[in-house]
């Protein structure tokens, strides 16, 4: 590992300052990843601004009726409170199946938003990669990709964001709240917060340089009874998905009032299925309707060399998903 | 450290240095405490093949404690290969940093040695390489065409193979796929090596002591005598730590060019690119019966890699020359040199791997023939070795799959594939028959007595090592049971070449050999005492013989070796595995749900650690079919599972229930003892029994290990299947 400072400041505005004094920096939520990608080599930041202990860890409510995640509070305490498991279940059980519970335990809600892909190219400095090194290449555009994206694509970077915590808040609709060195902070839509690759795969999300994430905002609560989240993976804890889906579903005298559905695994940010939410709104939840909206929502998908089996699994995981999501009402 | 007041063998005891491994008071080879000890970090090559042409280390020289960077330039020179290709055994030797020349991405290209570990690493990323880069072989496809025939022995054939499918009423050919896999023992090889006017001493973790001290001896070109190997605890090995590995002799280098000890730890990345690997196996078999179930042919043609400089095949096709009975039959091994590391042997070398295969096939030759494939194994049973025409010392492969048959509740199998459901799940049984070698080796020991107010301590000394699987445990009862004396009272010291010698741990000849040789040590004592004082022991007891003839210590050593019995018998460990799965209908994923293995396997010295070691061996074997497997990248060669978040080893929460039956057995013909190995017998023949329960669940027959969900949903249901 290269040498690097470390500073643990007491107020985010301390934090903040930090970073402009060096942007080499680097802000550590509960280091899961970027310890990891450090002792790759692949991250290699001079100053590391501590930010975990920073006074933005509580659950609270907010004024469009909804809850408030703080940045720093651990995935654990997040997935297990009583006000996340009561009002926003599709997350509680979405954040459960990522990772181990020691993981959990670590990482922070922010940093799982900001987690970088597991595209093995990316890990290994010997490897071409535009994301690591713009320019270099993208060594799985042509290389080993069974894993890699669907949607979304481009031909400077095919990799897809690991997260399943950020597949929930795409189907749920979340915002998430900045602030940048100076003070101000912005809200932006949780589909705006992750970006596609397109020209600058380097770049993740449309997070500023230096900005720190405070806060998710959770709108008022949303499919309490009926909604799942499938996880398909190589073993049963402790993968990344495959292709996940999180779907919650409104019901209302038979017919669909309100749907959220947002899938996992297949492109460079949580992919919301905008297409298939549209068709089914206002129909009925019948398998013939999910399964009609699968297709819409696989209809634009781009395979490469190894993952034309995503397309089955993704229809396949929708209808799934759907069909659990439905069986969850007492 | 030992508390357990009871005598002998065969109860199920608690390990004897359990307390020691809970406390942290057992120490692994990195952990002894040496003075003065430097640190060595290895550096990788970052190209599959091509030649170094520039290196600095100039940057790396300038970190504060880096002591010194070696390279091929200023490596010692050591003894080279006197042949091309050599194959390589548990005692080769192994030339390092001797060339320029790269053979695989990942090979040890320079080490950094440093005042901390941590300075080592640092400096280490910091030499730079230049390379002159070839197009490497790195396409298993396009590299068939380099085939070749290892040794004269790679051949096997009995009968006519073409006459035995031509007399068939139903035939088979299919081919089956074993990927690349690596051992991951959870303790990580490691030296602590100190080179001294020629002598060596080193703290290393190895599975064979003798063998380890014979690679550094003549890698050096030193005399054996003045080389002292010390391994008391390891941390599993799963045969990566048969033999002295490139870090061994990187280390005595290193301690030799400073004149200080050195501490080289292999990394977890390093696992994969330093320590061997199990080759992928091509595997095609053909299948011959008649319809009553008969075999009349049996073929098995393995074609796998090795590297570009050294040779090492992994024997698939010795469980098909042996375990069932035909008259035709034909085994095959081929080997492609890739640029790629040297393969060795891993847990079950040849059966984990060629029992998948014809498991598979015995299982889809079944269905075509409209038998239970409990009868159809059951009907080609044999009680002589058809490939040596030796009897075997003892064989219960039936009685495996019978009584297993009954306990696994086998006859609510659905009959047809794919009718049983559970919800979104659809339910199957699965089944295999397995065989493992149950070698045996000549080993000695020592005990040493002592008469403490009317009681008797004994220690046993032996090389022996305990790799995790209760060797110290089994040798204290042996002494205990031959000296009529309670296990509390046993002390055991293993692994260090000063003591008498055995060939390590490895092929599931420890126990039977470990404890016959502790036995043969106990029972020269008891003689000697008894012709000492006239006594004997069965009326006296230990403590009148040794009060009688004013000893308060004594020492004897004994050797066991296999006899004649033994070599004029085929002696295999033998079982029977039962699966039930449930795969998901739509989504590529399957669970397995519980698992019932039998084994037939000699004396059982101590339940619990034997259960331990099939239980161990069933989850290994699960993981196979699970995810298990290191993905060699297309273009560079380099692996792209390269940690354990992405070479996938089963969590909890993929397996269920092990149940395990160990048939009562003593197998005489073996060994005075009765014992047989049981380290390797559970890995057998496992990921067919799921296999081919995924099939009978599905209609799906999976040939490619391991069944992931990406397979899995999009496979076809066999021609044939409703
Ligand atoms: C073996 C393994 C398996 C895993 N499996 C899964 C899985 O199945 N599903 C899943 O979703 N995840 C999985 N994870 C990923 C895990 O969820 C993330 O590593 C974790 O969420 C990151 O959070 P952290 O607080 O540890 O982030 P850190 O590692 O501390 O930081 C990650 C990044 O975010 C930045 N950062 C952190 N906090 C802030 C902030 N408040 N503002 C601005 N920047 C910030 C850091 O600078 C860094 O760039 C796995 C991880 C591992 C190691
Ligand atoms: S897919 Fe993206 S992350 Fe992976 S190699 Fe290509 S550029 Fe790098």
């Amino acid at each position: 590992m290269r040498p690097f400072t470390y500073t643990q400041p007491k107020t985010i505005e301390e934090a903040l300052t930090a970073s402009v004094t060096n942007s080499d920096s680097k802000y550590l939520g509960g280091g899961t990843n970027l310890v990891d990608l450090m002792k790759e080599d692949v991250e290699r930041p001079s100053q590391i601004i501590e930010v975990a202990d920073l006074d933005f860890n509580t659950i609270t409510s907010n004024d469009t009726g909804g809850f408030t995640l703080g940045a720093m509070l651990s995935n654990s305490e997040t997935a297990n409170h009583p006000d996340i498991r009561k009002n926003y279940p599709l997350l509680s059980m979405a954040m459960l199946s990522a990772a181990t519970a020691q993981i959990r335990n670590m990482a922070t809600n922010g940093g799982n938003l900001l987690q970088r892909t597991r595209c093995p190219y990316f890990f290994e400095v010997s490897m071409p990669c535009n994301k690591r090194e713009p320019g270099s290449g993208c060594g799985a555009l042509e290389g080993a990709n069974s894993k890699h994206a669907i949607f979304g694509w481009s031909e400077s970077c095919v990799a897809t964001h690991p997260s399943d915590m950020c597949v929930a808040l795409a189907a749920l609709e979340a915002t998430v709240t900045l602030q940048k060195p100076g003070g101000t902070s912005r809200t932006i839509e949780f589909t705006d917060f992750h970006r596609l690759p397109g020209d600058q795969p380097e770049k993740d999300n449309t997070m500023l340089p230096g900005e720190i994430i405070t806060a998710i905002d959770l709108p008022s609560p949303k499919f309490q009874s009926n909604y799942h989240y499938l996880k398909i993976r190589e073993r049963s804890s402790y993968a990344f998905a495959l292709i996940s889906v999180a779907a919650g579903l409104q019901i209302s005298g038979g017919k669909i009032t309100d749907i959220g559905l947002a899938m996992g695994g297949v492109a460079h940010k949580p992919w919301k299925l905008i297409k298939a939410e549209a068709f089914l709104t206002g129909k009925m939840p019948t398998k013939a309707n999910f399964e009609q909206a699968a297709e819409l929502a696989l209809r634009d998908a781009k395979t490469l060399s190894d993952n034309e089996y995503k397309v089955t699994m993704g229809k396949k995981a929708i209808v799934r998903a759907l069909e659990q999501a439905l069986a969850k009402t007492a | 450290m030992n508390t357990d007041i009871s005598i002998g063998t065969g109860n199920p005891i608690d390990r004897v240095e359990g307390r020691l491994k809970v406390m942290g008071l057992a120490k692994y080879a990195s952990e002894f405490n040496v003075k003065n000890l430097a640190y060595a970090q290895g550096i990788n090559s970052t190209i599959a093949k091509g030649t170094i042409t520039a290196i600095d280390t100039s940057e790396a020289e300038k970190q504060k404690g880096v002591i010194k960077v070696l390279t091929y330039k200023n490596a010692d020179k050591l003894k080279q290969y006197d042949e091309e290709l050599p194959a390589i055994s548990t005692s080769s030797i192994q030339p390092v940093l001797q060339s320029a020349d790269v053979h695989y991405y990942g090979e040890y290209v320079g080490l950094v040695i440093a005042e901390t570990f941590e300075q080592a690493q640092y400096a280490a990323s910091l030499v730079k390489y230049t390379y002159s880069e070839e197009k490497p072989d790195i396409d298993f496809d396009s590299s068939r065409a380099k085939a070749y025939r290892p040794t004269e022995k790679s051949d096997y054939s009995r009968g006519d193979i073409s006459q035995g499918l031509a007399e068939a009423d139903v035939t088979l050919e299919q081919i089956y796929n074993t990927p690349i896999e690596h051992h991951h023992p959870m303790e990580l090889h490691a030296i602590i090596a100190s080179w001294n006017n020629g002598n060596v001493e080193a703290y290393a973790s190895q599975q064979i002591i003798d063998d380890a001290t014979l690679t550094i001896a003549d890698t050096f070109q030193i005399e054996k005598k003045n080389v002292r190997v010390i391994a008391p605890f390891v941390g599993g090995g799963f045969g990566s730590k048969l033999h002295a590995k490139q870090h061994v002799i990187l280390g005595v280098m290193a301690s030799k060019q400073l004149g200080r000890p050195v501490q080289m730890t292999v990394t977890r990345n390093q696992m994969f690119t330093n320590t061997n690997l199990r080759q992928r196996n091509e595997q095609k078999i053909q299948v011959g019966a008649k319809s009553d179930g008969s075999l009349t042919a049996l073929s098995h043609d393995t074609l796998s890699h090795t590297s570009t400089y050294e040779e090492f095949q992994e024997s698939c096709g010795t469980v098909t020359k042996m375990l069932y009975k035909t008259p035709n039959n034909k085994v095959r091994h081929r080997l492609m040199p890739m640029n790629l590391q040297t393969p060795f042997a891993m847990r079950a070398p040849g059966e984990a791997t060629g029992s998948f295969a014809l498991e598979s096939a015995m299982d889809e030759m079944a269905w075509k023939l409209k038998m239970d494939p409990v009868d159809f194994r059951v009907k080609n049973d044999t009680q002589v070795d058809p490939s040596s025409d030796k009897p075997f010392s003892s064989r219960l492969l039936n009685e495996c799959l019978k009584i297993g048959a009954k306990e696994f509740g086998w006859e609510d199998r659905p009959q047809k594939p794919g009718t049983k459901e559970e919800g979104n799940w659809l339910v199957g049984y699965g089944v295999s028959g397995a065989s493992r070698r149950a070698p045996y080796q000549k080993t000695s020991a020592k005990v040493i007595l002592e008469l403490k107010d009317s009681e008797v301590f004994a220690t046993i000394q032996m090389d022996a090592t305990d790799i995790g699987t209760g060797s110290y445990t089994i040798i204290a009862q042996t002494a205990s049971e031959y000296l009529n004396i309670p296990v509390a009272q046993v002390d055991v010291e293993l692994g260090d070449s000063d003591f008498p010698k055995t060939l390590g741990s490895g092929g599931s000849w420890g126990a039977a050999s470990f404890s016959n040789g502790a036995r043969a040590a106990c029972e020269n004592a008891i003689a000697s005492l008894e012709e000492k004082s006239g006594l004997k022991i069965a009326d006296a007891g230990l403590a009148k013989l040794m009060r009688s003839g004013n000893l308060t210590s004594f020492e004897a050593e004994g050797t066991a070796e296999p006899d004649e019995e033994f070599k004029n018998h085929s002696v295999f460990s033998f079982g029977a595995n039962f699966t039930e799965v449930w795969v998901d209908k739509d989504t590529g994923v399957f669970r397995i749900k519980r698992m019932l293995n039998v084994a037939s396997c000699g004396k059982i010295l101590n339940p619990k650690t034997a259960f331990g070691q099939i239980i161990g061996g069933c989850v290994m074997g699960a993981g196979m079919v699970i995810a298990e497997q290191t993905k060699v990248e297309p273009n560079y060669g380099n692996f792209i599972t390269r940690s354990f978040a992405d070479y996938h080893v089963p969590v909890n929460l993929d397996m269920a229930n092990i149940d395990v039956i160990f048939l009562p057995e003593e197998d005489k013909i073996a060994n005075k003892m009765g014992i047989k190995g049981v380290g390797e017998l559970g890995i057998t023949s496992v990921a067919a029994s799921i296999a081919n329960a995924i099939f009978n669940a599905t209609g799906k027959r999976m040939r490619d290990l391991p069944i992931t969900p990406e397979k899995l949903i999009v496979a076809e249901k066999e021609p044939g299947v409703a």
